[in-house]
C-alpha cells in the first residue's frame, strides 16, 4: 500500500465515519475493502491528524478503547473534512462501465436506475463512458422470465441452441444464477437430465418456460471460471498456415507455437467431438494437419456427404 | 514510516482546505509538526514531493499571493468546491445497483478503482446494498495487457505508441476502448495514416508507451465514434438463400427468414433466406457440414464446394469411405 492509497483512504474515511456514527469496524473496513488490523492502523493515523496548531483540541478525536474493545467507532472534531474528495477520472470511467455492465444485465426498473445513476454521475464527475462494453445477453424477455424463475425456486424448460452440437435442444433445469464473464452473459442452471450444474449462453437461449414444479435446492452456483471454459480431457493438436493465425483470437487454445516457417501449431480442449469437426469443416485447407492422427476423419466425413447431398440436388459440377 | 507521512500528507490537506487565503511556505512549514525539525533544504524537497503527490491524486493544489501588487513568496490553498464531491443524491434503487457495480470489476487495477469510488458514496451518505439483486452476478475482466496503459492514456488523452501484429510500429490517439464478445479492441486516429482505426488489443504485442502530454487531443463526439465504430465492424449484408436440416444450425436458422425452396428439398429440410458477412459467409456454412446446403447464389454453393474438398484434401486422403467418420 502507497501512502497516496493510505491518504485517498483516510480522507473519504473522515466523512464515512461522520455519516455514520457508532458505526462497527467490520462493517468500515469491508465498505473501504480493507482488513480489520488495518481499518484500525487507519484510525491510529487519523488520531493524530486534525487542524494543524498542535493543542490536543485541534486533533480529529477517536474512541480508540471503544474501537479496539468494543469494535465500535466515535470520531469528532473533524468538521473541516464533511465531504468526500471529487471522483478521479479513472475512477469515473471504471465505475461507469460496471454500470453498463448492470443495466446491460438487468431489465426493468433496474436497468432505469443503473442508466440513471450512470447520468448523475457523469454530471457530478465530468465523465462519460470511455469505455463500451456491449454484451451478450440475448432476449429481455428471456432474461426477465429466467429472473422470476430464480426469484420464485421455479423449474423452467428452455429452447437452447446449443453451438458445440450445432443442434436445438429442451433442457429442463432450476435456474440458480445470472452471471456475465468478460462480455458475454450465462446462465448457471442445475440441469435435470445431467444431475449436474450445466452452463448455458443467454444469447444462445430461445425462449424459456415455466413449469409447474418448483425447483429444489441445489446448493450455491458454482462461479464461472476466468478466461476459456476448459474442463475436457480430449485435446487435439492442430497446425495451421499462417493466414490462419487469428484462430487462436477466437477459439480457446490452451498452447500455442510460432513455427520457424510461419505455420503455428496451436493445442486445443475438445469436450465435444462435434465442436472439432465444426472448426475443421471451417477451417479447410487452411489447417496442415492434426494430431493424433485420424481426429479430421470426421470432418472429412461430413465434407464428402455434403458434397454428394449437394450434387444430388444440382447435379455434379 | 509510511504512517507518519500520511499523517503529514492529511496534515497539509486539512490546513490548505482550512484556509481561504493562500497559506506562505513559511507558515506551512510552522504550523505541520512534521515539517518543523526539518533543514531548509530537506523541507523544500519533502514539501515539493509531499504537494505533487497531493496533485497526483487529484487533489487541486491551487499556488498564488494574497497580494495581487507585491511579489511576496507564493502560498498555496486548496479551494473546497474544487476538492469536494459536489452534491449528489442517488434513489434506493440506484444506490443497490452502484453496490453491485462495485463487483463487476475482477482485476485488480480497475477494481481497486471502482472501490475507491464506492467509499467516497457511501462517504457523502449513499448506502449501496445489492443483496437484493443476489441472482445476478456481472464479472468483468480484460486479459490483455495492454488495456491498463491504453485506459490510462485514453482517460489523460496521450497519444502511444506501440508494436501491432508483430511487427508493425503504430501511433495511434486513443479514443475509446471497446468489450464485446469476449474480446477488446481499442478505437484510436492512427496517427500514420491519417484515418481512424480499430486494433484488437490481443494483437498488440509488448508494452504500450506514452509519450507527449496529456490533452494532446480531442476525440470526436460519441455519435461520430459510433459512426467510426460501425463502419469497422463486420457487416452482414450478403443474401444467401440455404437448406437447413430442422434444428441445426440454429445461428444461421435464427438470423433467417423461412422461403419457399425453388427446388425439393430432402425430407426434413426447409429453405431461409439468411444475411450472411460475405467474408465468413462460405467457412460460416462449412462449419455446419450436411446440415446446410447452399441453394443461391450458384457462385456461393461452388466455393463451398470447392472449400469442403479442401477438407478432404486435408484429412480425407487416407480412406475413401466415410464410414470410420460415423463410428465417432
Amino acid at each position: 500500500m502507497t501512502s497516496q492509497e493510505q491518504v485517498a483512504r483516510l480522507l473519504a474515511m473522515v466523512p464515512y465515519l461522520r455519516a455514520n456514527p457508532g458505526v462497527g469496524v467490520a462493517t468500515a473496513a469491508e465498505a473501504f475493502g480493507i482488513t480489520r488490523k488495518q481499518l484500525v492502523a487507519d484510525l491510529n493515523v487519523l488520531w493524530m491528524c486534525g487542524l494543524p496548531g498542535g493543542l490536543p483540541d485541534d486533533l480529529i478525536e477517536i474512541d480508540m478503547d471503544a474501537a479496539t474493545g468494543e469494535g465500535i467507532i466515535h470520531l469528532s472534531n473533524a468538521d473541516y473534512l464533511s465531504r468526500p474528495m471529487r471522483f478521479t477520472a479513472d475512477e469515473a470511467v471504471s465505475l461507469l462501465v460496471a454500470l453498463q455492465a448492470v443495466a446491460e444485465m438487468t431489465t426493468g426498473p433496474s436497468r432505469a436506475a443503473a442508466r440513471s445513476a450512470a447520468e448523475k454521475l457523469s454530471q457530478v464527475t465530468g465523465q462519460q463512458d470511455l469505455i463500451w462494453l456491449s454484451v451478450s445477453t440475448g432476449d429481455d424477455r428471456v432474461r426477465e422470465t429466467l429472473a422470476a424463475a430464480i426469484a420464485g425456486h421455479q423449474r423452467v424448460r428452455l429452447t437452447y441452441d446449443g453451438a458445440a452440437r450445432g443442434r436445438t435442444t429442451y433442457p429442463e433445469v432450476d435456474p440458480a444464477e445470472i452471471q456475465m464473464r468478460d462480455s458475454i452473459a450465462y446462465l448457471q442452471a442445475w440441469s435435470l437430465e445431467r444431475q449436474d450444474w450445466r452452463t448455458y449462453r443467454l444469447d444462445r437461449i430461445v425462449d424459456v418456460v415455466l413449469l409447474e414444479q418448483r425447483g429444489e435446492d441445489h446448493g450455491a452456483a458454482p462461479e464461472l471460471p476466468d478466461g476459456w471454459f476448459d474442463n475436457s480431457d480430449g485435446e487435439v493438436t492442430v497446425d495451421l498456415v499462417a493466414e490462419a493465425s487469428w484462430v487462436v483470437d477466437y477459439y480457446p487454445a490452451r498452447g500455442v507455437v510460432r513455427n520457424p516457417d510461419g505455420s503455428t501449431s496451436v493445442r486445443f480442449a475438445v469436450a465435444e467431438p462435434a465442436w472439432l469437426d465444426a472448426l475443421l469443416l471451417r477451417l479447410g485447407d487452411q489447417v496442415l494437419t492434426v494430431t493424433p492422427t485420424g481426429a479430421g476423419e470426421a470432418a472429412a466425413a461430413a465434407a464428402r456427404e455434403t458434397i454428394e447431398r449437394t450434387e444430388i440436388l444440382f447435379g455434379a459440377s | 514510516m509510511a504512517a507518519r507521512k500520511t499523517e503529514r500528507l492529511v496534515n497539509l490537506t486539512i490546513l490548505l482546505l482550512s484556509s481561504r487565503r493562500y497559506v506562505p511556505r513559511a507558515k506551512i512549514r510552522e504550523t505541520v509538526e512534521a515539517y518543523r525539525d526539518l533543514s531548509d533544504e530537506n523541507f523544500n524537497r519533502t514539501f515539493e514531493r509531499d504537494k505533487d503527490d497531493l496533485r497526483a491524486m487529484g487533489i487541486p493544489v491551487e499556488t498564488g499571493s494574497n497580494e495581487r501588487f507585491f511579489d511576496d513568496e507564493p502560498g498555496y490553498r486548496i479551494v473546497r468546491t474544487d476538492f469536494e464531491l459536489p452534491p449528489c443524491e442517488f434513489t434506493g434503487e440506484e444506490a443497490m445497483v452502484l453496490g453491485l457495480a462495485a463487483t463487476v470489476w475482477q482485476q485488480a487495477s480497475v477494481a481497486d478503482q471502482t472501490r475507491q469510488a464506492l467509499a467516497k458514496l457511501r462517504a457523502a451518505g449513499v448506502d449501496p446494498d445489492p443483496s437484493r439483486l443476489r441472482a445476478l452476478a456481472p464479472r468483468l475482466s480484460v486479459r490483455e495487457a495492454a488495456f491498463d496503459p491504453l485506459r490510462e492514456a485514453m482517460i489523460e488523452r496521450q497519444t502511444v505508441r506501440f508494436t501491432y501484429k508483430g511487427g508493425q510500429q503504430r501511433t495511434v490517439q486513443p479514443w475509446r476502448l471497446v468489450l464485446r464478445n469476449s474480446n477488446s479492441y481499442l478505437l484510436a486516429f492512427d496517427c500514420d495514416r491519417q484515418a481512424p482505426r480499430i486494433f484488437k488489443l490481443s494483437r498488440i504485442a509488448g508494452a504500450v508507451s506514452r509519450f507527449g502530454p496529456p490533452d494532446s487531443f480531442v476525440p470526436p463526439d460519441n455519435e461520430a465514434l459510433g459512426d467510426y465504430a460501425e463502419q469497422l465492424s463486420i457487416k452482414s449484408d450478403f443474401d444467401v438463400v440455404l437448406a437447413i436440416r430442422s434444428e441445426r444450425a440454429p445461428a444461421l436458422r435464427r438470423r433467417g427468414e423461412l422461403e419457399h425452396s425453388p427446388i425439393e428439398l430432402p425430407s426434413g429440410f426447409e429453405a431461409y433466406r439468411v444475411r450472411l458477412n460475405q467474408n465468413n459467409a462460405v467457412a460460416e456454412i462449412a462449419s455446419y457440414g450436411p446440415d446446410v446446403i447452399v441453394l443461391e447464389p450458384a457462385e456461393l454453393r461452388a466455393a463451398v464446394l470447392a472449400h469442403l474438398r479442401g477438407v478432404l484434401a486435408v484429412h480425407g486422403e487416407a480412406r475413401e469411405l466415410s464410414e470410420t467418420g460415423e463410428q465417432r
